[in-house]
């Protein structure tokens, strides 16, 4: 039976009989066994395909070993099950027996498998709703590339060629999904550690389940394929024409707008009317169709910072939410203005009555008179209807009532009269806003300081929640930033998808020796801690240093929003190739599976390392040898957890902004253990010391200024040739001189032979090793006689993965 | 003197203890009496105001300062002992005992605490307090719950006001 595969096939005695067989349960774990036969279809199979909690546990135990699992509880209290709750501080135990440790590690990787299970069910969704327009047959298109799956070959063995071939991955994840979650379960697992090693291979899922999400929509939905010039699409709030009737779309899953869209194109509509979009959804309604790089009359707004700021605006007619990342007050702030809200999507009902059944015009005529403030509509051919329908029909009435939450003149001078400035706002202000001191300048009439607030602010109203004269602090803060709203108006280049194999083959060896110093992955959400420009400020920087600027997701579009002097935004000043000076976009939030997938496909392209279920060894190849570094630099999502600790697991740090430190665990090195630095030298077997970089997995940093000398410092790789390791000393040496103004304490432990020191700064610096750290220097010939840790071998090939070596 | 231990309004819980308010003589005792500190600031002290305070505090009784964030900038030719370090590294390596310091001279028991975003600082005090025995003095003009002993929330000027009567009985 182990022969049969899918498809059709006759039994020739029996005439007229034909099996058709859809699905072999276990046929695709099957399939990956590493047999001789197997070996002569996929290539060969590393040793962990479709791995369980305990197949990768090894591999995230050397991790930890290093990367230390670093606690921040979020309380000192478990509230989790009736024994408690539990006082766990001091690291006390509860009354099931788990310690602070384990729980706080437990909630940790609770954010990190319900990101997973986040992107894993979108990808589920799109899967089977393209499955069924499409069929399981039609074959992946991901632009020029073999290697058009590198997550999933790399953690399930599989290598899928058709839609159909996503399902056995969708239901592995599905499977892991299910056991992970078993164990957040009372009485299920004692040491924080393991719950560490889960999270891992929650994060590691996520990734998996994000590239299936992506190649599904990437494939069947007409979106660019490996494109370096995908198109620019306007972003900001400041692109919406309100005197046309407006849609705005907020969430993460396209399948409802796509209907939207085609029914504007087929209707005629999309220069009658604007459409809009929030947070990823946004992103991929400007990919929609646009493989042929057509501009898309799709925009994106923003992110979720920006949701109650555009429905306070009074701007959207009718608003469609899907999935993810959606406010849980739109119905309330919604109808306030008489703004429907259609819920297109099970897993955000909102309370609002299921329309599904119901004919298009009879739902439009109950949303247009307010008998119902929005609904649920689920059937997405009468969406692509619904949604334009209304919003054609409630914009004139709209308009006619002016209908907005921003004061009048009148009334913002009333408003700001009333506040007490007692400070209670600016106490609940996650932001820390002197909201009281900017109102304070406002009662005589100056609105710049509530001006200045507007980029800080992440529209969340704390603020107006605890205000005890019930002041809209909110829309305060927007009425003084009309005429910076209006001006909003950036470009970001629209997510071209993944790497593509030629791009991997011209780039791999720069990355590998240090010469392209290093890839600068800026993702996540908005949860910024001082205003949008940080993200533009970080990228703006190591653009013009060469290095390679991946993005994606809430931190391309805000990046897009800022412009040079000549007028332009980095995406026009720079292309969007993966190449020294590029900035390229992967797309949304399911698209950051390609980043990852970049460095699988340099240890596999460039590297020829076997990929197929070979996670430890390919992960193990990036972390020593590829200098790449993420930046979530506002992460506030579960999702974003989960994306960065896959990307640890793969061997790729991560640093985050400093609300991070809430997600409760961290992994962070001790530089000065020495202990902690050495690896082997596959070759032989040796120990050899290494530097102390990458110096943490996950963490935090308190300013982008800070985070850029943390970025590049964390591009250094053990591999890296004496020209690869002075370009990024030089790039180290002159950012922290220029954001910290000192040159890094720890520099003599990088250098390995006098040819690691940049040229221009050559004689100072062999001078400094000198005489602060007594290294013995020939000065004639200028040459370090003796003094460094470590050494430098062009051929020594480090791993952490003794089974790697010759001798083993 | 200014009453730095009215206001302690949280703007979150951690759970079941809070730190104790402190005035600005215990506050300065404490300092002074310890045997290893260790001035831990953030970004924030490069306000003037406040980076001017640093200084006069980490002088009058030499005590090193871990320069977080991107505040290191702010201490270049200022005649201190600073050195930067990352706040959430530094959280773990205090929990360390065998941390050698940034001299070499093992671990601090007390850190002194200025110029931090209150959640930044409270998240990784969150270590601190939970895994070491380390004593975390806030000095800030917000009312850190996770340090030991914290000055209460403070307008600006009470907080200038009460650094510098911290300065004065040092």
């Amino acid at each position: 039976m182990s022969k049969l595969t899918t498809g059709s096939f006759s039994i020739e005695d029996l005439e007229s009989v034909q099996i058709t067989i859809n699905n072999i349960v276990g046929a695709a774990k099957e399939a990956v066994k590493p047999t001789k036969e197997a070996a002569e279809v996929t290539g060969p199979m590393g040793p962990t395909p479709f791995p369980s909690i305990a197949t990768l546990r090894d591999w995230s135990f050397t991790l930890f070993d290093r990367y230390e699992p670093v606690y921040t509880p979020m309380c000192d209290q478990c509230c989790y099950c009736t024994f408690g709750p539990c006082n766990l501080e001091g690291n006390k135990r509860g009354a099931c027996g788990l310690d602070m440790k384990g729980q706080a590690a437990r909630e940790f990787f609770l954010r990190c498998l319900t990101g997973c299970a986040c992107h894993s069910a979108h990808g589920r969704h799109l899967l089977n709703h393209l499955i069924d327009l499409f069929g399981e047959d039609m074959p992946i298109n991901m632009g020029a590339s073999n290697v058009i799956a590198p997550n999933i070959q790399l953690v399930t063995g599989l290598q899928p060629k058709t839609l159909g071939d996503l399902k056995p991955v969708m239901e592995y994840v599905e499977e892991e999904v299910g056991q992970l979650l078993a164990t957040v379960h009372a009485g299920q697992e004692a040491a924080a550690i393991d719950y560490d090693n889960k999270a891992m291979l929650a994060g590691v899922l996520d990734h998996v389940g994000m590239e299936v999400s992506d190649i599904a929509q990437v494939t069947a939905l007409g979106f660019p394929k490996s494109d370096p010039e995908a198109p620019l699409v306007e972003t900001g709030m400041g692109t919406i024409d309100a005197s046309k009737p407006v849609i705005i779309a907020i969430g993460h899953n396209v399948a409802g707008v796509t209907y939207i869209m085609d029914y504007m194109e087929g209707n005629g509509l999309t220069d009658k009317m604007e459409i809009g979009g929030l947070c990823c959804t946004a992103f991929d309604m400007t990919r929609y169709k646009r493989e042929d790089r057509k501009a898309p009359y799709a925009k994106i707004v923003g992110t979720i910072s920006k949701e109650l700021k555009i429905v306070r605006s009074g701007i959207p007619d009718v608003i469609v939410l899907d999935e993810q990342c959606v406010r849980a007050d739109l119905v309330e702030e919604g109808q306030k203005l008489k703004i429907p809200i259609i819920a297109s999507n099970e897993k955000i009902m909102y309370g609002l009555p299921d329309r599904t059944n119901d004919d298009v015009d009879a739902i439009v005529e109950d949303l247009v008179s307010g008998k119902i403030p929005g609904c649920v509509m689920l059937d997405l051919e009468k969406l692509g209807e619904l949604v334009p329908k209304v919003a054609l029909k409630m914009a004139p009435i709209r308009e006619a009532e002016g209908l907005s939450a921003i004061p009048t003149d009148e009334e913002m001078k009333a408003l700001v009269s009333k506040c007490a400035e007692c400070g209670e706002c600016a106490l609940a202000c996650p932001e820390e806003l002197e909201i009281p001191a900017a109102i304070a300048v406002a009662k005589g009439g100056d609105y710049s300081a509530l001006e200045e607030l507007h980029d800080y602010c992440v529209g969340c109203r704390r603020c107006e929640q605890v205000c005890n004269k019930e002041i809209p602090v909110l829309s305060l803060i927007e009425k003084a930033a009309q005429k910076a709203i209006a001006e909003e108006k950036g470009l970001v280049r629209a997510g071209r998808g993944q790497v593509s194999d030629p791009e991997i083959r011209a780039e791999g060896l720069n990355l590998v020796m240090g010469t392209t110093p290093g890839v600068i992955a800026i993702i996540g959400c908005s949860n910024f801690p001082a205003g949008t420009k940080d993200v533009y400020n970080i990228a703006e920087e190591f653009l013009n240093r060469n290095y390679i600027v991946a993005v994606s997701g809430c931190s391309a579009m805000d990046i897009g929003m800022y412009k040079d002097a000549d007028g332009k935004t980095l995406y026009e000043r720079f292309p969007g190739r993966f190449e020294r000076g590029n900035i390229f976009n992967t797309g949304s939030c399911v698209s950051n599976a390609h980043i990852s997938a970049t460095c699988h496909k340099v240890a596999a392209i460039f590297a020829s390392r076997n990929l197929s279920g070979n996670l430890a060894e390919i992960a193990d190849y990036s972390l020593n040898r590829i200098g790449a570094v993420g930046l979530a630099w506002g992460a506030y999502s579960q999702k974003a957890a989960a994306i960065g600790t896959g990307c640890n697991m793969y061997g790729i740090p991560a640093v985050l902004g400093p609300h991070s430190g809430k997600y409760r665990r961290a992994l962070i090195a001790k530089t000065y253990d020495d202990s902690k630095w050495k690896l082997y030298d596959s070759r032989n077997g040796s120990e050899m010391a290494i530097p102390p970089s990458p110096e943490f997995l996950i963490t935090t940093a308190e300013t982008w200024q800070e985070a850029c000398v943390m970025l590049a410092k964390n591009c250094i790789r053990v591999s890296d040739n004496n020209m690869g390791r002075s370009i990024k000393l030089t790039h180290w040496m002159e950012l922290s001189e220029k954001y910290l103004g000192v040159l890094p304490e720890d520099l003599y432990k990088f250098v390995r032979n006098e040819a690691d020191l940049p040229l221009a700064k050559r004689e100072m610096l062999l001078k400094m090793l000198e005489s602060e750290h007594g290294w013995e220097i020939d000065w004639k010939k200028k040459k370090i006689i003796s003094g460094p840790s470590i050494k430098f071998d062009v051929s020594a090939q480090p791993t952490n993965l003794k089974r790697l070596c010759k001798e083993a | 003197m200014v009453d730095t231990t009215k206001n302690t309004k949280l703007f979150t819980t951690y759970g079941v203890k809070t730190s104790k308010t402190v005035t600005t003589e215990v506050a300065s005792k404490l300092i002074s009496k310890a045997k290893r500190p260790l001035f831990v600031v953030g970004t924030g002290v490069l306000n003037p105001e406040l980076l001017d305070r640093v200084v006069k505090i980490a002088k009058a009784k030499n005590i090193p300062i871990a320069a977080t964030g991107s505040s290191m900038i702010g201490f270049v030719d200022k005649g201190v002992n600073a050195k930067y370090i990352n706040l959430h590294a530094l959280g773990f390596y205090l929990t360390d005992p065998n941390w050698p310091g940034f001299d070499g001279n093992g671990n601090y028991d007390t850190i002194i605490l200025l110029g931090h975003k209150k959640y930044y600082i409270n998240q990784v005090l969150s270590a601190t307090k939970n895994f070491s025995d380390v004593r975390a003095i806030s000095i800030d003009k917000s009312y850190i719950q996770n340090a030991t002993m914290s000055f209460g929330n403070l307008s600006k000027a009470d907080h200038i006001a009460a650094l510098d009567e911290v300065i004065d009985l040092l």
